[in-house]
This record gives C-alpha cells, structure tokens and sequence, in this order.
C-alpha cells in the first residue's frame, strides 16, 4: 500500500489527531507532559478554564501512574485531539501485576473532579507481555449544560 | 540531573518574611506537584508554626498547583482554624484559583488578590 493512499499515522480513523509522548516513569518528566496537555487543549481553543483543568488532570494521572511505574520503566501519554473534547490515555508498566491505583484517593476524586469522565485499566499482560495499568480521561473544551 | 535546564526539580522557591510583627508570610515560587511537595510541606509547616494573628500565604508566582499541592494547603487550613486563625491565600493566577474553585475548598481560606490587603491586620 502506498504511504500517499494510506490515512497519516497521526489521525485515528475517525479524524483525531495523535499525539503520544514516551518518557521514563519519573515524576520529573511530568511537568513536560503537562506541557504537552496545555498546549494541545491551548491549540485546539479550549477555554482558559478547561485548559488548566486538563493540565491538572493530566498530571494527576501521570503522577498516579507513576507512584505505581516498575523502577526504570517507561511512562507513555497519548492525545487524541477531537473536536471539542481531549482524550488522553496514559499507562506505564507495573512493578507486579498486583500493583494496584486506588480509586479511594482525594487524587482521584479530584481527578473525576477536573475530567469529564476517567477511568482506570489493569491489564495482568499475556504472552510475555509485562503488567501495565492506564488511565483514561477524557476532557471537553468548554462548559456545556450539565 | 539538569538535562531539562532545571538544576534541581525538587526544589522550590520559597520566602518567610515578617512585615509586621503578627504578620508572618510565606511566599512560593515556582510550580507546586509531586516533586515539589515535600518542600512545600516544610515551608508550610513553618508558616503554621510561627508565632503571628495573621497568616498569609502567598502564591502570586505559583504557576501550577497539583492535587498534591491542593492537599497540604487544605490541611494548612484546618491547622491555622486550630489556633483560631483563617489562613489568607494571594492569588492572581487562574492556576491556583481554578483548583481551588473546581474542588470548592475556596471557602477554606481568606482569598486576596494582592499582597497588602492580606497583610493587613486582624479581620
């Protein structure tokens, strides 16, 4: 297949552009990632109060992952920029597959506070396939009757 | 460490001042997460700590707060309540004023927009 016919890798089939950013699991790469989420929501003309609540969501999740992250493990943040909404997926590889984030946490609840909608995933990992743990959190660019 | 440009990521600028004699300040710089928190924690413990009416904290240069951050600040407030005091927070950047909004602990504390209505004396 031609790489001229074939959707850019960067848009998912349903038009979001993708940003993905890969660090080391460490709280001081987090701020980088958070200035990733400003400047997406900033581009794709969230208001000022959704931006900063992105940010914030965004490194709450980041800073959650990684308290729970294997030592030397990778953290790994991805935007999918929508019309009117941010998705952010983030996940890193865990110490044990028993490593667990607790949702009974003033960090979550303020996380379910800042997103639309946020989620937690535990994966075991299968076929070699090491354990991980993600977040998924989705954010709208403006207020909307709630 | 420094391969961002920052020598040290824990670090956090801090300032205890006293510009009047029952007023004590401190002023943070920078940005307050998890990394930063720790030394948050101690400076606000020194805030709380000292001898004073008023209490101020003031956060005109802090450029990002975490939930982390947001959490030793509600403790500081409770803590000020203990000795009959309520803590007054500066704050001019939506940064700070947003989470404190979203979370609705705003309530908590004595908001001021500038440094000299907060340092003022005893409500």
């Amino acid at each position: 297949m031609s790489d001229l016919d074939s959707p850019s890798p960067a848009d998912a089939l349903d038009g979001a552009s993708t940003v993905e950013v890969r660090t080391s699991a460490s709280a001081a790469l987090i701020p980088t990632i958070r200035a990733v989420a400003s400047d997406l929501a900033a581009r794709a003309d969230f208001d000022l109060d959704a931006i900063s609540d992105l940010r914030m969501a965004v490194d709450e999740a980041c800073a959650t992952l990684v308290d729970v992250a294997a030592p030397t493990s990778w953290l790994r943040c991805t935007f999918l920029v929508r019309p009117e909404r941010i998705e952010v997926h983030a996940q890193v590889q865990t110490k044990h597959s028993e490593a667990v984030v607790s949702t009974d946490t003033f960090g979550w609840r303020v996380l379910q506070t800042l997103a639309d909608d946020v989620t937690v995933h535990h994966d075991p990992g299968v076929d070699g396939a090491g354990p991980t743990v993600g977040i998924r959190l989705d954010k709208r660019s403006g207020d909307v009757m709630r | 460490m420094g391969e961002l440009g920052q020598a040290c990521p824990e670090f956090l600028d801090t300032a205890l001042t006293r510009p009047y004699p029952e007023t004590v300040v401190l002023a943070v710089r920078g940005e307050i997460d998890t990394l930063t928190a720790p030394a948050f924690t101690a400076a606000t413990e020194e805030l709380l700590t000292a001898s004073g009416e008023v209490l101020v904290m003031d956060l005109t240069d802090v450029r990002f707060l975490a939930s982390s951050g947001l959490a030793v600040l509600i403790t500081a407030a409770h803590r000020a309540e203990d000795r009959g005091i309520r803590l007054r927070l500066v704050i001019t950047n939506r940064a700070v004023r947003r989470p404190l909004e979203i979370t609705g602990t705003a309530a908590l504390f004595d908001l001021h927009s500038d440094p000299e209505s907060a340092y003022g004396g005893r409500d």
